[in-house]
C-alpha cells in the first residue's frame, strides 16, 4: 500500500508557537526512515492502593508511509498508547520519539505545537464541535495557529471536497450524519498536512456499509496525502488492510498475520531482538529487530 | 487572538446542553447592567446634589476673600480693589465690612454676622442680594438725589436671614436694635455701641449658616456703627477658574503687597466637600457590590461552562490549541458577558440619568433640599470608572475558571468518554 513512502524526505520538526527549543532525540542511532520509535514504555495508573499497569517494556518502531493496525481487547491501553504518541499523555516510564523530536521532554505549550503541526488525531467519536459549523470544524486547527480565516476556510473546504463534504460545508455538526461526521473530523485531521495520522477506533461507532467507506476515504487519503497512519481498531476486516498489524495484549505488542477475515497470531513478542529482519525497509518492523510478519 | 474571540464568541451565543448555564449566564449580564446602570444613577444623583450645592454656595460666597493679616481692616480700599479687579482671571471685586453684632426686636435677639456693603459691586461677587425673599434689596442702595446713603439717617435699611428674622420675630418694616461690642469709652466705663435698623428685606439662601446669622447692610452705615469710616475688613473676588482660586489668590496677594493674605472658597467649605467626597466613594463601594455579586455569577456561568466543555476543550487540545489559548477563550468569555452587561449597563444609567435631569419625574421637598427636584448631573469620567471597575471585577471573576479550563489534561478528560 504505501508503496511511495520512501521517497519522503526527511526534515527537521519546527514547532511554532513554543518559545522553547524543543528537544531532540539523540543523535546517536537515529534513523531517518523512522517516524515514530517508543522505547521501553511503562504506563499505570493509581487505582486505589495498588496501581494498573497497561504496559511495561513496551518497544515499537514505525517507520515512514507505514499503515499499522493496533489491536486488541478493551482496556488493554490501545487508546492510551495512542495518547502516549500524540504527546496527549505522558508515559510512567519510558520514550516516545516522533522523527527527531523526543516527546517526553517537550512543555505542554511545546506538545500542544507539535500536535497542531505534525499529528492529526481521529477518535472513534468525532467530536466535532456542536456550536460550529463542518467548514468551521474542518478549519479550527488551523485558526488556532492564528492563520488568516479566508486561507483557513480554503484549505478546510479542499479537505471538505476530498471527503466528499463540499454541500455540507454550513451544516452544523448536529445536523450531519455519523459517517458526515466521521469524515469532518478526518478532514480536520488533515487540514493541517499532518504527517503522522493516528485514529482511534474510527469506524468502531459506525454501522459496517458507513465503515467500511471511512476506511476507504482513510486509505486513499493516507497514500495522497503520504501519511504514515496508525490505526487502533477492533475491526479485523480493516485491521487485514492495513500494511502491518499488531496486538496488545497483557501490555506487549505481538505482530499478527491477517488473511481474509481469518488471523494468525505470530505469538512472537516484538521486542525479542534481532536485526537481520529481511524486507523493504519501509515495511520492515522496527521493533528492535522485529519480523515482518503481515507487512509485504 | 482572534482565535480565541472567534471561539467564545460562539460559546457565548450557543444553544445550552445545560439550560442552568445560559440561565446563569443571563443573570450575570443583566446583574452587572443593573449594577453599573445604578451606579451611572447614584454618581450622577451625588454629582447634581454636589453641583447644585456648589452652584449655590459659590453664588454667596466669593471665590476669594483678601483680608489684612493683622485683621486690622483695609485703608485705602477704593483705590485697591479697582487696582487688582484688573488683575489677570479677576472678573470682579467688592469690599465689604463684617462685624459681629447682636439684632434684638423687643426682648428677642439673636447674634448676628453683619456685613456692610456696596450692593452695586457685591451683585458681581455675590448672588445673596437675589435671593431676598420678602421684601426688597432696593433701599441699599445709594440715594439717587445725593449719591450716597446719609450714615446719619436714624434707621438705615438692613435685610437680614430668614431663620434670623423668624428667631428676632422680625417682619418686614420692623425695627430692630443692631448693638456692636466695639463699644465706646464714657465716663461710666465702656459702652455697647448700637443703632436702629429698618428690617427692609429677608433673603434665603438655602444655606442655614447664612439664614440663620447673617444680615446685610450698606457699608457705610455698618462703618459708622463700628467707628471705623475709612476701612473695610476684606475685598471680596471673582475669578474666571474657580478651579484655580489658590492660585489666582496667590497672585492677588503678591499685588496687594505685604501684610495681606487671602482664603478661597475651596478652604472654607474644604470639610463640606470633603463630607460630599466620602459621600460619594461610600455609595459607590455600596452600590458597586452588585457588580461584586454579578461578577460571581460570572464565576458561576464560567465554571459551569468549564465543566460542560471539557470534553470540547479536551478536543480542542488534541489538535494544537495551547492552555493559554483555551485560558484566554475562557477569560475572552467572561469578558464577553461583562462587556455586554457594562454597556448594556451604561445605556441605562446615562439613559435614566438624562431623563431624570430633563423630565426631573423626582420630587423632594422644598423646604428641606432647598430644591424642588432631584438634581442629575452624569459625568463621562465615572462612565469611564465604573466601566472599569466592572471589566476589572468581572476579569478577576474569570481568572480561576479560565486557568482550571487551562490545566484540563485532553488524554484524562477523553477517556472516560
Amino acid at each position: 500500500m504505501p508503496s511511495e513512502s520512501s521517497s519522503v524526505v526527511e526534515q527537521s520538526f519546527p514547532i511554532e508557537g513554543a518559545t522553547e527549543a524543543a528537544p531532540f532525540a539523540p543523535a546517536t542511532g537515529f534513523d531517518d526512515s523512522v517516524m515514530l520509535r517508543a522505547e521501553d514504555l511503562r504506563k499505570e495508573y493509581r487505582s486505589g492502593s495498588q496501581p494498573l499497569v497497561l504496559f511495561d517494556g513496551l518497544n515499537l518502531t514505525v517507520h515512514r508511509g507505514e499503515m499499522v493496525a493496533i489491536v486488541g481487547e478493551s482496556g488493554s491501553g490501545k487508546s492510551t498508547l495512542l495518547h502516549l504518541m500524540a504527546a496527549l499523555d505522558r508515559p510512567t516510564a519510558g520514550d516516545v520519539y516522533c522523527a527527531s523530536t523526543w516527546l517526553g521532554k517537550l512543555t505542554a505549550t511545546q506538545a500542544a505545537a507539535f500536535r497542531n503541526r505534525e499529528i492529526g488525531y481521529v477518535w472513534q467519536l468525532h467530536y466535532l464541535l456542536p456550536e460550529f459549523t463542518a467548514l468551521e470544524n474542518a478549519a479550527m486547527p488551523l485558526l488556532a495557529r492564528d492563520e488568516p480565516r479566508s486561507t483557513a476556510f480554503a484549505k478546510a473546504r479542499e479537505l471538505l471536497r476530498e471527503v466528499g463534504l463540499e454541500a455540507r460545508t454550513h451544516h452544523l455538526a448536529g445536523e450531519l450524519s455519523g459517517g458526515e461526521q466521521q469524515r469532518v473530523s478526518l478532514a480536520r485531521a488533515l487540514v493541517t498536512q499532518p504527517r503522522l495520522l493516528l485514529a482511534d477506533e474510527p469506524t468502531g461507532n459506525l454501522d459496517n456499509h458507513t465503515a467500511e467507506a471511512v476506511f476507504g476515504l482513510l486509505e486513499r487519503l493516507h497514500t495522497m496525502h503520504r501519511l504514515t497512519s496508525i490505526l487502533v481498531t477492533h475491526n479485523m476486516e480493516i485491521a487485514a488492510h492495513c500494511g502491518r498489524t499488531l496486538r496488545l495484549h497483557e501490555g506487549r505488542l505481538h505482530e499478527v498475520r491477517l488473511q481474509a477475515g481469518r488471523s494468525e497470531d505470530t505469538s512472537r513478542q516484538m521486542a525479542t531482538a534481532s536485526s537481520e529482519a529481511p524486507g523493504h525497509p519501509i515495511v520492515r518492523t522496527a521493533f528492535p529487530g522485529g519480523n515482518t510478519a503481515g507487512t509485504a | 487572538m482572534r482565535f480565541e474571540l472567534f471561539i467564545a464568541s460562539r460559546y457565548l451565543r450557543a444553544k445550552r446542553r445545560q439550560a442552568v448555564v445560559g440561565v446563569i449566564t443571563a443573570i450575570s449580564i443583566v446583574g452587572v447592567a443593573a449594577g453599573v446602570a445604578s451606579l451611572i444613577v447614584a454618581l450622577a444623583i451625588t454629582n447634581g446634589m454636589r453641583r447644585d450645592l456648589q452652584q449655590r454656595l459659590l453664588g454667596s460666597t466669593a471665590h476669594i476673600s483678601l483680608m489684612r493679616v493683622a485683621g486690622d481692616g483695609i485703608e485705602h480700599w477704593q483705590a485697591l480693589t479697582d487696582r487688582l479687579r484688573h488683575l489677570p482671571h479677576v472678573t470682579a471685586a467688592a469690599p465689604a465690612l463684617y462685624g459681629q453684632v447682636l439684632i434684638s426686636r423687643g426682648a428677642r435677639s439673636g447674634g448676628a454676622l453683619v456685613k456692610g456693603i456696596l450692593p452695586q459691586q457685591e451683585r458681581t461677587v455675590s448672588t445673596l442680594l437675589n435671593s431676598v425673599k420678602e421684601g426688597s434689596a432696593a433701599a441699599l442702595a445709594p440715594s439717587p438725589s445725593s449719591g450716597a446713603p446719609s450714615p446719619n439717617a436714624a434707621t438705615p435699611p438692613l435685610v437680614i436671614g430668614s431663620d434670623l428674622a423668624q428667631q428676632i420675630g422680625a417682619s418686614i418694616g420692623d425695627t430692630v436694635l443692631v448693638t456692636s461690642p466695639q463699644g465706646e469709652l464714657t465716663p461710666f466705663g465702656l459702652v455697647p455701641k448700637y443703632q436702629r435698623f429698618q428690617v427692609t428685606g429677608i433673603f434665603h439662601s438655602g444655606f442655614y449658616d447664612y439664614d440663620s446669622s447673617y444680615a446685610l447692610a450698606r457699608l457705610t452705615d455698618v462703618q459708622h456703627l463700628f467707628g471705623e469710616p475709612n476701612l473695610v475688613s476684606v475685598i471680596s473676588f471673582k475669578v474666571d477658574d474657580l478651579y484655580h482660586a489658590d492660585r489666582i489668590g496667590r497672585e492677588i496677594e503678591r499685588a496687594a503687597g505685604k501684610g495681606f493674605m487671602t482664603t478661597n472658597w475651596m478652604e472654607q467649605n474644604r470639610e463640606l466637600f470633603r463630607a460630599l467626597r466620602l459621600e460619594q466613594v461610600v455609595t459607590f463601594i455600596v452600590i458597586g457590590l452588585i457588580v461584586c455579586v454579578a461578577a460571581l455569577n460570572i464565576l458561576i456561568a464560567l465554571t459551569m461552562m468549564v465543566m460542560e466543555k471539557t470534553r470540547d476543550i479536551a478536543v480542542l487540545m488534541s489538535y494544537g490549541v495551547r492552555p493559554a489559548q483555551v485560558r484566554r477563550i475562557f477569560l475572552w468569555q467572561g469578558m464577553l458577558i461583562s462587556i455586554l452587561g457594562t454597556t448594556i449597563g451604561l445605556a441605562l444609567g446615562y439613559g435614566l440619568s438624562w431623563a431624570g435631569g430633563h423630565y426631573r419625574f423626582i420630587h423632594l421637598s422644598a423646604q428641606v433640599y432647598s430644591l424642588d427636584y432631584l438634581p442629575f448631573a452624569p459625568r463621562w469620567q465615572d462612565g469611564v470608572i465604573v466601566a472599569l471597575v466592572s471589566l476589572g471585577v468581572s476579569l478577576l471573576a474569570t481568572l480561576y475558571p479560565s486557568s482550571s479550563a487551562a490545566k484540563i489534561l485532553p488524554a484524562e478528560a477523553l477517556r472516560y468518554e
